[in-house]
């Protein structure tokens, strides 16, 4: 009897706890596998594309530092800013830039999340005219990415299916440049044939959205005859788009105002609570420093001001300068008389004598966070403007000195002319006519870089025209710069490299 | 089977064991000395049982026994006899002393072994030297008392930081190298409070530790806290106090002097003074305190041992708003239900609270770095007041990053972390056969932590305008433990056996929660109330669950107090890892040669103990958490068609073969007594194999496009190898006055074998703000962690380069000179190099003890030599924008060519002239007692009073430049892990303190 007493006792202390099969059982973690059920997930799916493109790292912050700087329109303010900026706009940036870094990392991320929402939609039966709808998104979202990546940085890593093998795609070889355009030939064919005509917000792709970067696409590679045939399609369906030019031009860069002209946007709501997610830093990065003209806790940062010569050259008389640029601050309070740019350094020595972009910071919406930090922006990636301009564009370099090309650039300018609704019209910029080849040309790149103006476009001109060596002389508009060709493509980050060294092939 | 029913059939179990008394009788009897001078305090045992008495003053005992049992009589110092009852009433005992004094007894996992048995690398640290000085977190008592065991405080001297502990170096990359610690046979428990410890063990080789299978390889740290003894009640009372300063201050520029240098030197020219002159240093130091008070009592009878302990801890920290506070309560009770029946609980409980200033912040570029107080108070300009004279606001930066001013920062900023911490453990010890017992534990812990901070809108730069940000995260993790195991003894000839064998099962869960809100209607809320906001930030929760279950066995085998062998297995199971690999097995083994007992050696007048020992074995580490093998999403929430909407992402690509860290672990030692012991000395040598180490894998190119970019994989081999010194001496002892030397010294060579693809794993510790993309490296063949960058060669004057030199591109004269390794004439990401090591050579302590008549004086001294810091706090104020160190006056200009401090040119280069030497000499602790006179103390019916004065830090001696050389910043002081990757980083840490202390001990 003694010796079962212990015995108990020792079965007892070990069954109380049984033996466990040690399986993880997570609770609230997402597994791939299991996920997508039905398209409502896809759908979710495909949110992650569009909320990494509201990201910092991308447009508002990083990568769109990188190419306002680039440009030959903007430059440093503040001497003291970080070296990655300042690198940026000697172009002298290295392959350790880190906002290079940043960027081409969000980028990607768009990328994977876009795959796989199109992967998940393959693993339910569904009918292609209820789910290619939805995954259109993802191939838009994929095919605008990879239109930034390419534009920055040639022939990169591309992936269209979600990676299963770390291995293997850590060792993949750079697809080639004129390979990656035609995928996203086909990713904005594609969403172009299953997107509806429009949606309820303009941050969601719509058909124009992937026709006008249809066109925008062609443009850059060169292939005129289809830029040119993709925004006549365009021009001709912009009712069924609901898209048209908006008259006052002001109103495009005022948060406040939903116009017809964007066609597709990263719409800010002035919304900090998620951060990096959620907040846009273009508004502070242009601002001027201690100026309160916009409310007392509003000055900017100063990090970014267009060359002098941008505003000197830029005719007086053109309404889309006076849009464009803040030349006088208040500083000391927000009542307090206008400070001409003359005086903007004595202010603050981060500041440089020298008009601010207004595009954003004028009109800025609600805007919870000092400085500007989580505007209500809505950032146009593409408008009806620049769809005329490229069917412009493209029918010169096609069929030279058509009427209808002037037509195209002259609805554009009449708008500038227009000014505000109800001021009387100003003589300037004049319609064109009779221009011949080269000279509309010129032209056009001139109007792309006065009616775009820091809308992030002019770095790519710049690179698809191959203007470096012109606009980065000593009569360039910042003054001479070093540049050499190899310039065109930013490095791809080193690390990269370090980690794939066939990206340094 | 749920708990209540798991409760209750326990119960039942327990109600089940009938008692077995039987013919039991009451001894008693005087047990004295050689020279018949009584001696109180003997342990009175009846073997193989838990039953015992102690002496009292007067060396008598009573015990209830019967016949055919036996007793043993043992004390320390003397060699213990054991006799057996054969009817007997009385029984006299004369004890002799013990030369060679080794029968001390070391804790070891699940038993103990006499110290002179044992065949592997331990090192104990007794209830004295843990009381020498008054410790916040008594792990500081293990700092320089072993060999091989370095002890760092997480941060400086923060109340309340985290102290880490390492031995034998860094056995993994990813993975804590954080030693287990085991509480009176509680697996992963916190450790109780200095004044309640009997003894602390820190088990360093495999033979010691694979009985903890997976979670051995960084060692094991056993810890006993103090039981009861049989007789009379004994009450204590200690109470100490200390003042507290900075041990050191950094010469800055003042206000004149910055504003002068920006002007003249900075290439700031237009810069306007502001009115303020501030030394921010001097407003944010302060006369830190500790106070710390313990109330024990304990006692027992024959059958009944109790000790109850209650301690607070109060500290106000040397930079204002910061401290820390904790009250603790322990209790044991041990009783002797029946002669073969002992059960017993172990109680502990605390609570504590820590008010700290943001330190070691992760320079998050978002708001320039400026949430961290420390590196705050030396970056920010000089020539500002906390307010602005004009708007009556927190200053702000007036070059550089925009960040607020460290006073604001410090004062406004709240930041306030609660700990609850509270266990017990059950547990049953039955004799089934004389030589043969069941041990049952049942324990339960839960820490409930919960971390609440709110940045007031009065924070310009830090809030960001939001209107105040306010966050609550809450963890609440909960262990379930039993372990079951037989312990069999037996002597078969010459020789005697020892086999023990069990089960175990644990079960961890974590449960997390944090919710935040912005823009508040009031500041004075704080965190208390979230509803007085406009905003809501996106609430978080999530659930951990882990489950370990193991089979173990040991075998000790002693021959004729010769030849000793130890062999232990453990087989472990972890739901962390993939199915494949739930279960590994860690063998070990053990042998020892006790030499001085062979014939030869016997009697040796110069030899009175030598030992050989050798060991081999396997222990693991758990070096992933859960469910990170598996593939998954994540969640984010984002802005779609102009909402905020949930998405999910692509977080992590899955990993089905990922599977434990195993260290194969090689210790030979050796112990030499000579003169009777008067000379002590044990040389180990060990070498550790670490494989398959679980490597996130950031080599992996982020255009895979996951949100963590990195996966883990067992790709990895690192080698620790290293020779420790422990040297003993009694120098003079005599009946008024002894000096003895304790004497400790350890080297170990880190060196990264294997990683993947042999490819280089780039780091950065810098803070996020310097955005530098790398500070450290992992590379083949070299240790982990050191320092990576350009290596600098002096100021370019402008004209030609010097051979093997180059310069950035766009240099101008004045900039520095870095060696062109890739001989490209121009310096990129290319002609980095690794610039320095951040492990020491050599670590040592060596404390005097001195006693004369009723006066001890104890002075310890701490070393450490050749390992290098990156002093990043240096990067900053050489940089331009922000204040600066006194040196930059003599920077670089077109009129001051011969300097060797380049061009201030605001850039954030990483290279060679921000490393230094980190080698220290520092005289840790001095302590003065006193014990009054047992005659005075008698008069006030107390048993003993104890007065000490001691000082910590007192002196340091080193050519470190910075504040401490005891650095270790990592960004994240809440984690009690610094990694083993990142090391000898100096940025924003809280300096360490200068202390003189006061304690007071009174028993009655």
């Amino acid at each position: 009897m003694k010796k079962y007493k212990y015995l108990f006792l020792l079965i007892g202390g070990l069954s109380i706890f049984g033996c466990s099969d040690l399986e993880e059982e997570p609770v609230g973690i997402l597994a791939p596998e299991s996920y997508f059920t039905s398209l409502d997930k896809v759908q979710i799916a495909v949110q992650g594309a569009f909320a990494y493109m509201h990201n910092r790292y991308f447009l508002t912050r990083e990568t769109g530092m990188t190419l306002m700087l680039r440009s030959d329109m903007v430059e440093i303010s503040d001497p003291n800013t970080s070296l990655d900026r300042r690198d940026h706009n000697s172009l002298t940036d290295a392959a350790t830039n880190d906002q290079t870094y940043q960027g081409w990392k969000i980028m990607y991320q768009i990328i994977a999340s876009a795959n796989q929402a199109i992967a998940g939609a393959d693993q339910l039966n569904e009918e292609a005219a209820v789910k290619n709808p939805i995954i259109a998104q993802a191939y838009f979202a994929r095919a605008f990415t990879y239109f930034h990546l390419v534009q920055q940085f040639g022939a990169i890593p591309y992936f269209d299916a979600p990676i299963d093998n770390v291995q293997e795609a850590s060792n993949v070889s750079k697809t080639p440049v004129a390979d990656v355009y035609a995928n996203i030939i086909a990713d904005l064919k594609f969403a172009k044939e299953w997107l509806p005509n429009t949606q309820t917000n303009k941050s969601i792709p719509a058909k124009s959205a992937a026709s006008a970067f249809l066109a925008s696409t062609y443009l850059t590679m060169g292939d005129y005859p289809n830029a040119y045939a993709e925004a006549k399609d365009f021009i001709g369906k912009k009712g069924d788009y609901d898209i048209d030019l908006e008259p006052d031009f002001q109103n495009l860069f005022n948060a406040d105002i939903v116009t017809k002209e964007p066609i597709f946007i990263l719409d800010y709501t002035g919304d900090s609570s998620l951060g990096n997610y959620s907040t846009d830093y273009l508004v502070p990065l242009t601002g001027i420093r201690k100026d309160l003209q916009f409310g007392s806790t509003q000055e900017g940062w100063a990090v970014m001001v267009p060359a002098l010569k941008v505003y000197t050259d830029w005719d007086p008389l053109d309404y889309r300068r006076a849009v464009s640029f803040n030349a006088t601050a208040k500083f000391g309070s927000v009542t307090a008389p206008d400070t001409p740019y003359t005086g903007f350094f004595a202010a603050d020595s981060r500041n440089k004598n020298q008009p601010y972009i207004a595009k954003y910071t004028r009109f800025r919406g609600a805007t919870p966070g000092a400085e500007g930090r989580a505007s209500s922006t809505k950032y146009a990636m593409i408008r009806y403007a620049e769809v005329l301009l490229i069917a412009a564009e493209a029918l010169n370099e096609v069929t030279p000195g058509t009427t209808e090309a002037d037509g195209y650039v002259n609805q554009v300018r009449k708008r500038a002319r227009d000014g505000a609704v109800g001021s009387v019209p100003s003589l300037v910029p004049a319609n064109v006519s009779g221009l011949s080849q080269t000279d509309f040309r010129t032209m056009i790149l001139e109007e792309r870089r006065l009616e775009l103006a820091f809308e992030q476009k002019r770095w790519y001109d710049i690179v698809r025209r191959k203007l470096g060596t012109t606009v980065f002389s000593a009569s360039g508009l910042e003054g001479a710069k070093t540049f050499t060709d190899a310039n065109y493509l930013i490095a791809i980050p080193a690390n990269e490299v370090i980690n794939n060294p066939k990206l340094g092939l | 089977m749920n708990l209540k029913t798991k409760l209750i059939l326990i119960g039942i179990l327990f109600y089940n064991i009938s008692l077995f008394a039987q013919d039991k009788y009451l001894l008693s009897g005087i047990v004295s000395d050689q020279n018949n001078v009584p001696i109180p305090g003997v342990n009175v045992i009846v073997a193989n049982t838990s039953r015992g008495a102690a002496t009292d003053f007067d060396g008598n005992y009573e015990l209830e026994v019967k016949a055919g049992e036996k007793i043993k009589f043992s004390f320390l110092g003397y060699i213990s006899q054991t006799v057996t009852v054969t009817g007997q009433k009385k029984i006299n005992i004369s004890l002799a002393e013990d030369a060679s004094q080794l029968d001390e007894v070391v804790v070891v996992g699940y038993g103990a072994r006499k110290k002179s048995d044992i065949t592997g690398a331990v090192s104990s640290v007794k209830s004295e030297e843990l009381a020498a000085f008054p410790l916040g977190d008594a792990t500081q008592a293990l700092q320089g008392r072993a060999a091989g065991v370095v002890v760092q405080s997480n941060n400086g001297g923060e109340p309340g930081a985290p102290i880490s502990i390492k031995i034998r170096g860094n056995t993994s990359i990813n993975a804590s190298s954080d030693p287990l610690i085991v509480v009176d046979g509680f697996v992963g428990a916190s450790m109780p409070q200095a004044n309640d410890i009997e003894s602390m063990e820190v088990l360093k080789d495999a033979s010691a530790t694979a009985i903890y299978g997976s979670r051995g390889s960084n060692g094991v740290v056993m810890v006993t806290t103090k039981k009861g003894k049989s007789g009379k009640l004994s009450v204590e009372l200690n109470t100490s106090y200390s003042v507290q300063n900075t041990a050191n201050k950094l010469d800055l520029l003042n206000a004149d002097e910055f504003a002068n240098y920006q002007q003249t030197i900075a290439g700031n020219p237009g810069y306007v003074q502001g009115s303020g002159d501030t030394d921010w240093q001097d407003l944010l130091y302060r006369t830190g305190s500790t106070a710390n008070h313990q109330f024990s009592f304990s006692g027992g009878s024959d059958n009944i041992n109790f000790y109850a302990s209650a301690n607070y801890f109060k500290q106000d920290g040397i930079i204002i708003n910061s401290d820390f506070e904790k009250l603790t309560f322990l209790s044991n009770i041990d009783a002797q239900v029946t002669d073969k029946l002992k059960l017993g609980m172990n109680l502990f409980g605390s609570i504590g609270a820590k008010n700290g200033v943001s330190t070691q912040s992760s320079g998050d570029s978002a708001n320039g770095g400026g949430d961290d107080v420390i590196s705050l108070m030396f970056r920010f300009t000089p020539d500002r007041g906390i307010k602005d004279p004009l708007t009556g606001k927190n200053t702000t930066n007036s070059i550089g990053e925009n960040v607020d001013n460290p006073y604001a920062v410090a004062t406004e900023r709240v930041n306030e972390t609660k700990t609850d911490n509270y266990r017990t453990n059950l547990y049953a010890n039955y004799d089934i056969l004389e030589n043969l017992a069941f041990k049952t534990t049942f324990g339960f812990s839960s820490v409930n932590e919960t971390i609440g901070t709110y940045v007031p809108s009065t924070l310009l730069a830090n809030d960001g305008g939001k209107g105040g940000t306010a966050e609550i995260n809450n963890r609440r993790s909960t262990t379930l433990l039993s372990e079951n195991y037989l312990t069999y003894n037996a002597e078969i000839g010459k020789g005697a056996l020892t086999l023990l064998a069990g089960y175990s099962y644990q079960k961890n869960k974590t449960f997390r929660f944090g919710a935040g809100a912005q823009d508040f209607i009031d500041d004075d809320f704080s965190f208390y109330n979230l509803s007085g906001s406009n905003v809501t930030l996106i609430p978080t929760s999530s659930l951990t669950e882990q489950e370990i279950q193991s089979q173990f066995g040991r075998m000790n085998y002693d021959y004729d107090d010769k030849y000793l062998l130890t062999a232990t297995v453990r087989r472990d199971g972890s739901s962390n890892f993939a199915k494949n690999e739930k279960y590994a097995i860690f063998p070990s083994g053990a042998i020892g040669w006790k030499i001085s007992n062979e014939n030869f050696l016997k009697g040796n007048d110069k030899i009175s103990n030598l030992k050989l020992r050798a060991s081999y074995g396997l222990t693991g580490n758990q070096a992933i958490s859960a469910y990170q093998s598996l593939a998954s999403f994540d969640n984010i929430s984002g802005m779609y068609g102009g909402d905020i909407v949930s998405a999910v992402v692509p977080n992590q690509a899955a990993n089905a073969d990922l599977k434990w860290e195993t260290s194969y672990q090689t210790n030979i030692g050796l112990d030499l007594g000579m003169l009777n012991n008067k000379i002590s000395l044990s040389l180990d040598y060990y070498n550790i194999d670490t494989k398959d180490l679980i490597i996130a894998d950031t080599s992996q190119p982020v255009y895979l496009g996951f949100l963590t970019a990195a996966s883990l994989r067992n790709v990895g081999e690192v080698n620790n190898k290293g020779f420790e010194i422990n040297l003993n001496t009694k120098n003079i002892y005599n009946e008024n006055f002894s000096w003895t030397t304790d004497f400790n010294w350890a080297t170990n060579k880190n060196e990264i074998i294997t990683l993947l693809n042999g490819k280089d794993i780039l780091l950065d510790a810098s803070p996020s703000y310097f955005s530098r993309q790398d500070t450290h490296i992992l590379r083949e063949g070299e240790a982990a962690g050191v320092f990576y960058g350009f290596e600098s060669r002096g100021v370019w004057q402008g004209s030609t380069l010097p051979v093997g030199t180059a310069t950035l591109a766009g240099a101008v004269a004045g900039d520095p000179l870095y060696t062109d390794v890739d001989e490209s004439g121009v310096i990129t990401s290319d002609d980095r190099k690794i610039l320095g090591d951040p492990n020491p050579d050599y670590t040592f302590g060596i404390t005097n003890s001195f006693t004369y008549k009723n006066f001890d004086l104890s002075i310890f001294f701490q070393g450490s030599q050749g390992g290098e810091i990156f002093n990043l706090t240096n990067v900053q104020l050489y940089n331009g924008d922000s204040n600066a160190s006194k040196d930059v006056l003599n920077a670089w200009t077109p009129t001051n060519t011969s300097s060797n401090i380049p061009r201030i040119a605001n850039r954030r280069d990483l290279s060679s002239r921000f490393i230094e030497d980190g080698s220290y000499i520092r005289l840790k602790n001095i302590a003065l007692g006193y014990n009054l006179p047992e005659a005075i103390t008698e008069k006030f019916g107390m048993s003993s009073v104890r007065i000490t004065v001691s000082a910590q830090n007192l002196l340091t001696f080193t050519n470190y430049s910075g504040l401490d050389p005891e650095v270790n910043y990592f960004a994240d002081s809440s984690s009690s892990s610094t990694g083993n990757t990142t090391q000898g980083f100096d940025f924003g840490n809280y300096p360490t303190i200068r202390a003189v202390n006061f304690s007071l001990n009174l028993k009655f």
